[in-house]
């Protein structure tokens, strides 16, 4: 069997398979077409890495990212009083007074004190899903709340990023698996329309076997049967059938973590392990790890001492992990090259339950850091005296942020972020861009789609070359995915007059359906 | 107690599950269902019971195929290889979508066996015929008299063809045959000697196929030519008591040489053993030590030598005592046939009617066949006249495993939980969790998905471990609940559906993914 299709084989499974230094020299497919020749250019120009941290059963991001410019509404007894936050335990941020992080996240404050940590509040999507895994898939696929797709955000940047995959990997110019996860299970955001974009390495005790460390979990013992002998055999062929297994032996053996990690804590373990295989000089485009426990439905704090309690275990881990993988790869001088993303399936409601917990809610901050963020705090702190049903409101889509990464980390073109978010057109939020003054205007990139005045108060106009060949549709909604009439006209072939005057002050949505794609802009109403 | 003590108490499910494994490849959930509680002596009967020839394989219209001449309908010869090449490869398809829909019989796993044990194969053959011929044959004889069936055998043109019987003339022997014949099918090695090889291949002289690849011809058969057979006396050596099988002429010579010469080897004490010792490697496990020489081969033997009947000494073994020794529960690695057929069955994934649904009932047959092959069990076509390795070699069933075949078996296994509408596969686990006593509870839901799943049961940490960590990693147990409820109260929401879906497809391959999953 020829490596390759040996590869495809592998990249659809759990324990994916290559023969541990078996396959000896690389695979040495000539880049002989003028497309390999551009992709290697690519590759060699753009070693950008993107790591995702899922925080797994729906984190409460209230208590995570605090508002101190209400927090007598936040620390009401009919409010949070049970599980708030002291606000004088509160961690500051730099130039934003309003805002504040959990006591246990000090390595997250440094990293946003030292401009590397981006707070995107209150992000979601319209219609939420209060299922766990409902709403992850959401996430996953970056689809609607009313539809499904049966392949990953992440998948299909894969697949519409490197011509040919899976087929035609690994090559030359991507010896490497291009996506790795560390998870007994593959991720539904890997899953492209073929088989699983991503290499799942089991455990870090799976990692340390075959990176030939010592495992710290000793398996039970077999017994001394033939049944016993033939599965202790079949183990130890897994471990050596771990797809790339040769490729990963090398780079681990090549990198090393130039930082103490904390310990018990399963996050920094893996990143641990993401660290080592970037400073090996592996060349993965994507790494992704989970930190499960979020699901704080009861006991989030301890009833004597708010700030500390299982939730605050958590973020203390999601902080000091991130913390002292940043450290380590600026130690390796990889800080420029890689940028982290966290997300949770969903927040938790704004009022907290009589156990103090919290239950299943809609929007939540999400944090990205890296060296490459420029805006440190897209939107605001969440209106807890707007709520619908409890729940804190939306600000950002969720593929905003998705959109915002392929395009300005991961250098994506606008068609094909526009195939990845399933032919849908998001604006680009400032994660990595300098803070445009709002007000005037706002353009979704690369669309040429202009909205003027943005916000607006009784009208506004709608420019893009687009409009040339026709609208069929223009679909106005707010952010509960509630859909209001439009009242537009045509003013010339590339503008279009819509009058706000029935709509209540808030943000929208607006798409346009045009001949040639839809395109989607935010519209801020102010009146 | 002796080892070959009948087994007297009734069957528990794993018992059974463990019969039905080594025996048909696998079981059905109802087949499971139906045999469990039963004796031993009682579903054996039934396993053992003779039963009708299958209908002959069809191509893509329907029609019989072994019936027309080499390379029907094509004129040209490279077209005509090329037809039959795709008739074979039918043959086989055949002969997987049999395995696949069988019945509560060992017809197919001793079809196999024997197939795997008078290796001809396809490939050097090149007559679809004579390979469907041979079939026939195998088949008919698999629960019959081992004596008749060496006879047979011996005459079966495509065997001829295969180990070059049909060159076998007098003044010109080729001693092939004369050899495997005592090497691999009948008394084994070292009990005879070059002397031996020499006369045998004497008395086998004069027997040819006829209208082997023949354009004109569709009939096809066996013909034994007095002109090409050595009429001298053949000399066997002291290992055969210096038998001398008398030389004649006439038409008759070779049917009643080849009497002589089948009689006097398995007139041998060796043979019975030998072919007991692959039986028991074949249904139990590769380690025979002295005491299961002693006490599990010897008796078996005598009781084959008593006239070679083949049902009596299978009988003998699975209601054994032995046969159900805990020890020995999961005692092979599975074959890929076990493993293919095997999943295909334990889901209850059986291959579309060839009459009613061609398309899918073509592709169903090719896949389970070719997954087979890429595993490294082509059926039909051995490596060598040696058969399977993993049946004879040092190391045994761990040489199915490395880790290209293990990447192999997981894809399958991915492939299977994923489901083809083309092939008309669908485990559907979410309809599978239905059938758990109580779905929303992951404890019950893992404890009875994996019950018959295994040969033994999984410990607790395994299990703990398939909850927290692969069907709801992250998330406190009670959520599995709330999930599975959130579905079950909205059964039409297909984003509900979906949503666990996912999740039981993840945990399923998962659990198809596990070393004990290889475990026979």
């Amino acid at each position: 069997m020829k490596r390759r299709d040996f590869i495809q084989y592998a990249t659809s499974s759990f324990f994916l398979p290559l023969i541990l230094d078996g396959f000896g020299a690389k695979a040495h497919t000539k880049a002989t077409t003028p497309f390999m020749k551009a992709m290697q250019q690519i590759a060699d120009a753009n070693d950008r890495i993107l790591v995702v941290i899922q925080l797994n059963g729906g984190n409460d991001g209230l208590n995570m990212v605090l508002p101190l410019d209400q927090y007598s509404t936040y620390t009401a007894s009919n409010f949070r009083g049970n599980i708030a936050i002291p606000e004088n335990k509160v961690l500051k941020l730099n130039g934003k007074p309003e805002t504040g992080l959990h006591p246990s996240m000090t390595g997250l404050q440094t990293l946003y004190n030292e401009g590397k940590l981006s707070i995107i509040q209150a992000a979601g999507y319209a219609n939420p899903s209060f299922s766990h895994f409902r709403a992850s898939d959401i996430w996953f696929t970056a689809v609607d709340s009313d539809k499904i797709s049966t392949s990953g955000w992440l998948g299909r940047y894969v697949e519409n990023t490197y011509d040919g995959f899976p087929d035609n990997y690994p090559s030359s110019s991507n010896p490497d698996p291009l996506a790795i996860q560390i998870s007994s299970i593959s991720s539904t955001a890997f899953v492209t329309s073929s088989a699983s974009a991503a290499l799942a390495i089991q455990d870090p005790d799976t990692f340390a076997k075959i990176v030939g460390d010592k495992p710290n979990i000793i398996s039970g013992d077999l017994p001394d049967t033939p049944a016993g002998k033939y599965t202790a055999f079949i183990r130890q062929q897994q471990i050596s059938s771990v797809a790339y297994a040769g490729q990963l032996k090398i780079a681990a053996g090549k990198g090393k973590n130039l930082v103490t990690y904390p310990t018990q804590n399963t996050l920094a373990d893996q990143l641990k392990i993401v660290s080592r295989l970037i400073a090996g000089g592996l060349q993965t485009k994507i790494y992704y790890v989970t930190l499960g426990g979020f699901d704080t439905h009861s006991n989030q704090v301890n009833a004597g001492d708010t700030s500390v309690g299982s939730h605050a275990d958590l973020l203390s881990k999601l902080s000091s992990g991130i913390k002292a993988f940043m450290d380590d790869l600026k130690a390796q001088g990889n800080d420029n090259k890689v940028v982290g993303m966290t997300f949770s399936e969903f927040g938790r409601r704004a009022i907290s339950n009589g156990s103090r917990g919290t239950d299943h809610g809609w929007a939540s901050p999400l944090f990205v850091f890296g060296n490459a963020v420029k805006t440190q705090m897209i939107g605001k702190n969440p209106n807890l005296k707007d709520l619908d049903n409890n729940n804190i409101k939306l600000q950002t889509d969720f593929r905003q942020v998705y959109a915002s990464i392929l395009t300005d980390w991961m250098g994506a073109s606008e068609a094909t972020v526009k195939t990845i978010l399933l032919d849908k057109t998001f604006s680009i939020l400032p994660i990595f861009r300098q803070q445009q003054v709002l007000g005037t205007e706002t353009e979704v990139p690369g669309t040429n789609f202009k909205i003027y005045p943005n916000p607006a108060v009784g009208e506004t106009i709608l420019e893009s070359d687009k409009f040339n060949g026709g609208i069929s549709d223009l679909q106005l909604s707010d952010m509960t995915g509630r859909n209001y009439s439009s009242r537009w006209s045509q003013l010339s072939a590339n503008k279009i007059r819509l009058d706000l005057s029935n709509l209540p002050s808030g943000k929208y949505l607006v798409c346009v359906e045009t001949r040639q794609e839809p395109i989607v802009g935010t519209l801020v109403v102010s009146h | 107690m002796a080892l070959l003590d009948t087994h007297k108490t009734p069957l528990t499910t794993a018992q059974v599950a463990h019969l039905l494994r080594r025996t048909t490849f696998g079981h059905t959930p109802s087949l499971l269902s139906s045999l469990s509680g039963k004796k031993a002596e009682d579903i054996i009967q039934i396993l053992l019971t003779d039963k009708p020839a299958p209908a002959p394989p069809t191509d893509e219209n329907g029609q019989t195929f072994h019936d027309l001449p080499f390379g029907f309908p094509e004129t040209v010869d490279a077209d005509k290889n090329k037809n039959d090449g795709k008739k074979r490869a039918r043959i086989k398809w055949w002969t997987a979508g049999l395995m696949v829909n069988q019945p509560a019989s060992i017809l197919e796993k001793m079809t196999l066996f024997w197939q795997n044990h008078f290796v001809s194969t396809a490939t050097v053959v090149s007559d679809a015929r004579f390979i469907y011929r041979q079939s026939q044959l195998l088949r008919k004889y698999a629960l019959g008299n081992f004596k008749t069936f060496v006879v047979e055998i011996t005459k079966d043109p495509a065997m001829l063809l295969y180990l070059n019987g049909n060159q076998n003339v007098v003044g010109k022997p080729n001693e092939n045959y004369g050899r495997e014949l005592q090497e691999l099918f009948t008394i084994g090695r070292g009990n005879y000697d070059e002397n031996d090889v020499k006369a045998a291949s004497k008395v086998l002289t004069g027997w040819r196929p006829l209208n082997y690849r023949s354009a004109a011809q569709a009939d096809i058969g066996v013909e034994f030519r007095p002109a090409s057979h050595d009429t001298t006396d053949k000399v066997f050596s002291a290992s055969y008591q210096n038998t001398v099988i008398k030389g004649r002429t006439g038409a008759t010579a070779g049917e009643e040489e080849l009497n002589e010469l089948i009689n006097m080897i398995l007139a041998q004490d060796e043979t019975a053993r030998f072919i007991v010792r692959k039986f028991y490697r074949w249904f139990v496990q590769a380690d025979i030590s002295p005491q299961i020489e002693t006490e599990v081969i010897e008796p078996l033997a005598k009781v084959f030598r008593k006239d070679y009947e083949i049902k009596p000494v299978l009988q003998t073994l699975f209601r054994s005592n032995h046969f159900y020794d805990e020890n020995l529960i999961g005692s092979q690695i599975k074959s890929p046939l076990d493993l293919i057929v095997g999943t295909m069955r334990i889901f209850n994934q059986i291959a579309p009617d060839s009459g009613n649904d061609r398309t899918s009932y073509d592709l169903f047959t090719q896949y389970v066949y070719s997954q087979a092959k890429v595993q490294q069990m082509d059926i039909f076509d051995q490596p060598t006249v040696f058969g399977w390795r993993p049946y004879y070699d040092t190391d045994f069933y761990e040489i199915w495993i490395n880790s290209t075949t293990l990447a192999l078996r997981g894809s399958f296994t991915d492939a299977i939980v994923k489901g083809s509408n083309a092939m008309k596969i669908n485990i559907d686990s979410v309809n599978l969790a239905k059938q758990v006593s109580e779905p929303s509870d992951p404890v019950i839901l893992i404890n009875e998905l994996s019950e018959n799943m295994y040969p033994f049961a999984l410990t607790q940490e395994q299990k703990d471990y398939l909850i927290d960590q692969v069907l709801i990693p992250g998330l406190p147990r009670y959520e599995w609940q709330l999930e599975w409820q959130a579905y079950t109260s909205d059964p039409t929401n297909n984003a509900k559906r979906n949503a666990v879906k996912l999740k039981l497809n993840s945990l399923l391959q998962f659990m198809l993914r596990l070393a004990e999953y290889q475990m026979g």
